[in-house]
């Protein structure tokens, strides 16, 4: 459960500040993976980059006592100059996990890039990128994941492998994920979280989600 | 969730110990590697001290004048240095804000530490060109001239952090600084002495904190130099204002440095 309490946010803009949420509460489910659905504008990211941490709001609170990954995308953390192995190491000792080598070994096994591990990742095509990235997450045991949308990039296989070890944790930890593509929505997750007009609803069910969400249109 | 301050410091440095190694394999990733970034400053400092004993005299005010230009080279070198790349970090560290436990400032002290490091490494490099050289030197006060060095160092780090503030909001304030730090070259006494100047004529120069440090360090090896005219009281009053200045300022934006 992650709570939000008067919650606002607003960008500056040169037409003033433009508010994305005012004085929002809401109790974010996480006890299974939710999608958050929106339109294009309507605070999609703004919402996952304030559950990560990695941007604050302009007043209120986001508390929760669950431990959270990063908000997952394709070009976090990643230094395209250093290799995957460097850039995993990086990434392991920021989320201070307790053996470097382990991780190192099972990222290396889950990402299945084999040899390309020690070349630099802007050799990496966008596909390789993307387990990388995955393997980097998943390796590491949060409550929450934050899954965005460029991480699915991988292919069938991958994905199906992505969807297993995510199945796996589900018993211990939940997921949230952005995401355009419908398909990938059924694929991941079970209930879903719909913003509109700066305000949010939650649907237990992703299909009664989504229907509300094609209504909107 | 309250945390014990000493694990939160344990997380501050694993962050800025990551990050340092990450600074170090993304910097140096070219054939000459790391070593570049202390022979350059080392040949600079090395040479101009040299060339200038070759066309004027063996000393100024009592002072070998290859540890006169040392001195001035020195000082000056570490502050443009640190304050030409320091406040870029914040910026050039972006991508890495995703990870919440990466914090703005993190980033900056990584980077000046990094600084701060190859000076040492190029002051260590100048003491054995000294000794092996076999010139004129002489140390009378080694604990000044540390304090002052610590001091030189925590000055330009608060003027680094006061710029990379600004420069968050404001980018083109980058290119005011770069303008700024070209006179500061010429008047902080690099290649001449206060004592030079008629005493009515000295507080055009000693508003600049700089002049306190390399006249105060010349006289930490020489105390026949003299130290008439800076202080020690105003380094540290100074470093002290701009640090201050510095984390209040960056205390009450960096929420909204990440968000840019």
């Amino acid at each position: 459960m992650i709570r939000l309490e008067n919650l606002t946010k607003s960008y500056p803009s040169k037409l003033g500040p433009q508010y994305i949420f005012r004085n929002l509460n809401f109790e974010f489910p996480t006890e299974n993976s939710v999608a958050i659905l929106g339109k294009n504008g309507a605070g999609k990211s703004t919402l996952f980059r304030m559950l990560a941490k990695s941007e604050y709001p302009d007043r209120g609170r986001v508390l929760t006592n669950k431990s959270m990954s990063w908000p997952v995308a394709l070009q976090t953390g990643i230094h395209p100059q250093m290799t995957g192995r460097e850039n995993t190491r990086f990434i392991g000792r920021i989320n201070q996990v307790k053996s470097l080598t382990k991780y190192e070994k099972a990222v290396q096994e889950f990402a299945e890039i084999g040899n390309r591990f020690d070349l630099p990742v802007r050799t990496y095509s966008s596909g390789m990128r993307a387990k990388l990235v995955f393997a980097c997450c998943i390796n590491i045991d949060f409550d929450i994941y934050l899954i965005d949308e460029a991480t699915s990039v991988g292919d069938p296989a991958f994905r199906r492998k992505a969807r297993q070890a995510l199945v796996e944790k589900n018993t211990t930890a939940g997921m949230i994920m952005v995401s355009h593509e419908l398909d990938q929505i059924r694929e991941f997750c079970t209930s879903a979280v719909l913003i509109n007009n700066g305000s949010l609803k939650f649907f237990p069910d992703l299909e009664e989600g989504i229907s509300a969400y094609m209504e909107e249109k | 969730m309250e945390l014990s301050f000493k694990t939160q410091l344990r997380g501050w440095r694993t962050v800025i110990f990551a990050l340092f190694l990450r600074e170090m394999q993304s910097k140096f990733n070219d054939k000459l590697g790391l070593g570049w970034a202390f022979v350059e400053p080392f040949i600079f400092i090395f040479a101009m001290s040299f060339a200038r004993g070759f066309i004027s005299g063996s000393d100024v005010h009592s002072v070998p004048i290859f540890v006169f230009m040392m001195m001035g080279l020195m000082g000056v070198q570490s502050f443009m240095t640190c304050t030409g790349s320091v406040p870029n970090a914040i910026k050039q560290n972006k991508p890495l804000y995703a990870f919440r436990q990466v914090q703005p400032i993190a980033a900056l002290i990584t980077s000046a530490f990094m600084e701060f490091s190859i000076k040492c490494g190029v002051i260590v490099l100048i003491a054995l060109g000294i000794y092996l050289l076999d010139l004129d030197f002489q140390l009378a006060d080694p604990l000044l001239l540390i304090a002052l060095f610590l001091l030189l160092w925590l000055f330009s780090i608060s003027i680094s952090l006061i710029f990379a503030v600004l420069i968050a909001f404001v980018p083109e304030i980058n290119k005011v600084k770069n303008m700024l730090n070209r006179p500061i070259f010429f008047i902080s006494c690099t290649f001449f002495s206060l004592q030079d100047f008629p005493e009515s004529t000295w507080h055009w120069l000693t508003w600049n904190p700089l002049v306190h440090i390399i006249e105060l360090s010349r006289y930490a090896c020489y105390p026949s130099y003299g130290d008439a005219g800076v202080s020690v009281s105003f380094i540290v009053e100074v470093t002290a204002v701009s640090l201050f200045l510095g984390l209040a300022l960056y205390h009450i934006t960096w929420k909204k440095i990440l968000a840019r």
